[in-house]
């Protein structure tokens, strides 16, 4: 008997003894079945800015898992020998959810992060182990490229502090034809999680000639600000050449500057430049007084100043997890 | 005298009645598979897979800072 997988909106028809997209959802006597639940292809104590999440407890270790598989086929993906991996062919660690909420609080570690493919695959694993972390006291964080329907979505989010979501382009063109994807759902899926109360972070990958053009870039600004609003912290992240896009350049530092003044002209608050050494595009400042508040060198904080989550001159509430 | 039943309209009472039953079962048919298709479908977990189809054993030491992105 086949089944029908309703976690994303590919919404898999899967065969007995065949796997949905996602290569990890499979269909075994009618039964729709996760294989990577309680196992582990990557785990590391991570920065929190690595995610990168900028607004939650910054200068915080944050300890990191993922399985293998992913529901986008992007061919730029960073990651690609986890996300495109099949189960069968890869190594993994077992780790029951009580595990991991165990050792990230023997690592001191104050939040879990989902990451690396994407936790909308692991999506059982994913929603028990947040809940158990909550429960500990711990908090949840989500780094994804957000491919995944309405309820489960809203159900997963009950136990999410903080997500940094790729909006991978603007257009569904460029979803379709790069990510095996559609625009749409990752829309919804942004609104849905800012009116649920999470934290939200936005990266996008700029990638030559694809989707760094300044009108594109224009675009998902304006979007992003309409949608999301003008404290939504942006990161321009820089591509390197990997998996089926060996054939592009990296981004050029000129161009992610070119973005990030986009994005402060258009009015939103708080844009960074990720992915590039140097200092420029990663200091947190405050909108009102422009004084620098969080002062960062690749994913160390040198300086933070809030108080209270407040610019200590002007009084301004800055948006974020601070405590 | 009955009339003749030149169109083919006329019917009996019993064809009547069969006819009105088969086309109220039609409609309730059409209408229950009609609300199915508007109420979203719930969304149901899938179960864990308890033996892991590739292999299993160590990882890289956990504090050694990840080289995969995010």
């Amino acid at each position: 008997m086949k089944v029908q997988c309703e976690l994303c909106p590919k919404n898999c028809v899967i065969e007995p003894g065949q796997s949905g997209e996602c290569r990890v959802r499979i269909n075994v006597d009618g039964v729709l079945r996760t294989v990577v639940y309680g196992f582990a292809c990557a785990e590391h104590i991570d920065p929190v800015e690595k995610k990168p999440l900028f607004h939650f407890l910054p200068g915080t270790p944050i300890y990191s898992i993922a399985t293998v598989g992913c529901n986008l086929h992007c061919r730029n993906c960073q990651n690609w020998e986890i996300s495109q991996a099949n189960p069968e062919e890869s190594r993994a660690v077992s780790r029951p959810p009580e595990k991991i909420v165990e050792l990230a609080r023997q690592a001191n570690c104050l939040s879990i992060a989902y990451t690396y493919s994407d936790p909308v695959v692991f999506y059982e694993y994913t929603y028990d182990t947040a809940k158990l972390a909550r429960e500990k006291g711990l908090r949840n964080v989500l780094v994804t490229a957000a491919y995944i329907n309405p309820e489960p979505w809203r159900r997963l989010l009950r136990f999410v502090d903080a997500v940094n979501i790729d909006l991978k382009g603007i257009t569904d063109d460029f979803y379709r034809t790069v990510c095996s994807a559609t625009l749409k759902p990752v829309q919804n899926a942004l609104v849905i999680a800012k009116a649920s109360g999470v934290l939200v972070e936005v990266t996008n990958l700029v990638i030559p000639t694809l989707n760094d053009k300044p009108e594109q870039l224009r675009e998902l600004v304006r979007w992003v600000k309409a949608n999301l609003g003008a404290d939504t912290p942006l990161h321009f992240s820089r591509f390197f050449p990997r998996y089926k896009m060996r054939h592009l350049p990296p981004t050029s530092p000129q161009t992610l500057n070119t973005a990030r003044q986009i994005a402060l002209s258009e009015g939103l608050n708080y844009v960074y430049i990720g992915n590039i050494a140097g200092k420029q595009g990663q200091n947190t400042y405050c909108p009102g007084c422009k004084t620098l508040l969080i002062e960062r060198t690749g994913y160390i904080v040198v300086q933070n100043k809030l108080k209270e989550g407040c610019c200590p001159d002007c009084g301004r509430q800055i948006y974020g997890v601070w405590k | 005298m009955r009339q003749a039943n030149l169109w083919g309209l006329e019917m009996k009472r019993r064809e009547f009645i069969h006819k009105s039953i088969k086309a109220g079962m039609a409609l309730v048919a059409g209408t229950c598979w009609l609300a199915k298709k508007a109420v979203p479908r719930k969304f149901v977990r899938a179960v864990p897979l308890r033996k892991y189809p590739g292999s299993v054993g160590s990882l890289p030491d956990v504090l050694e800072q990840s080289r995969w992105s995010g």
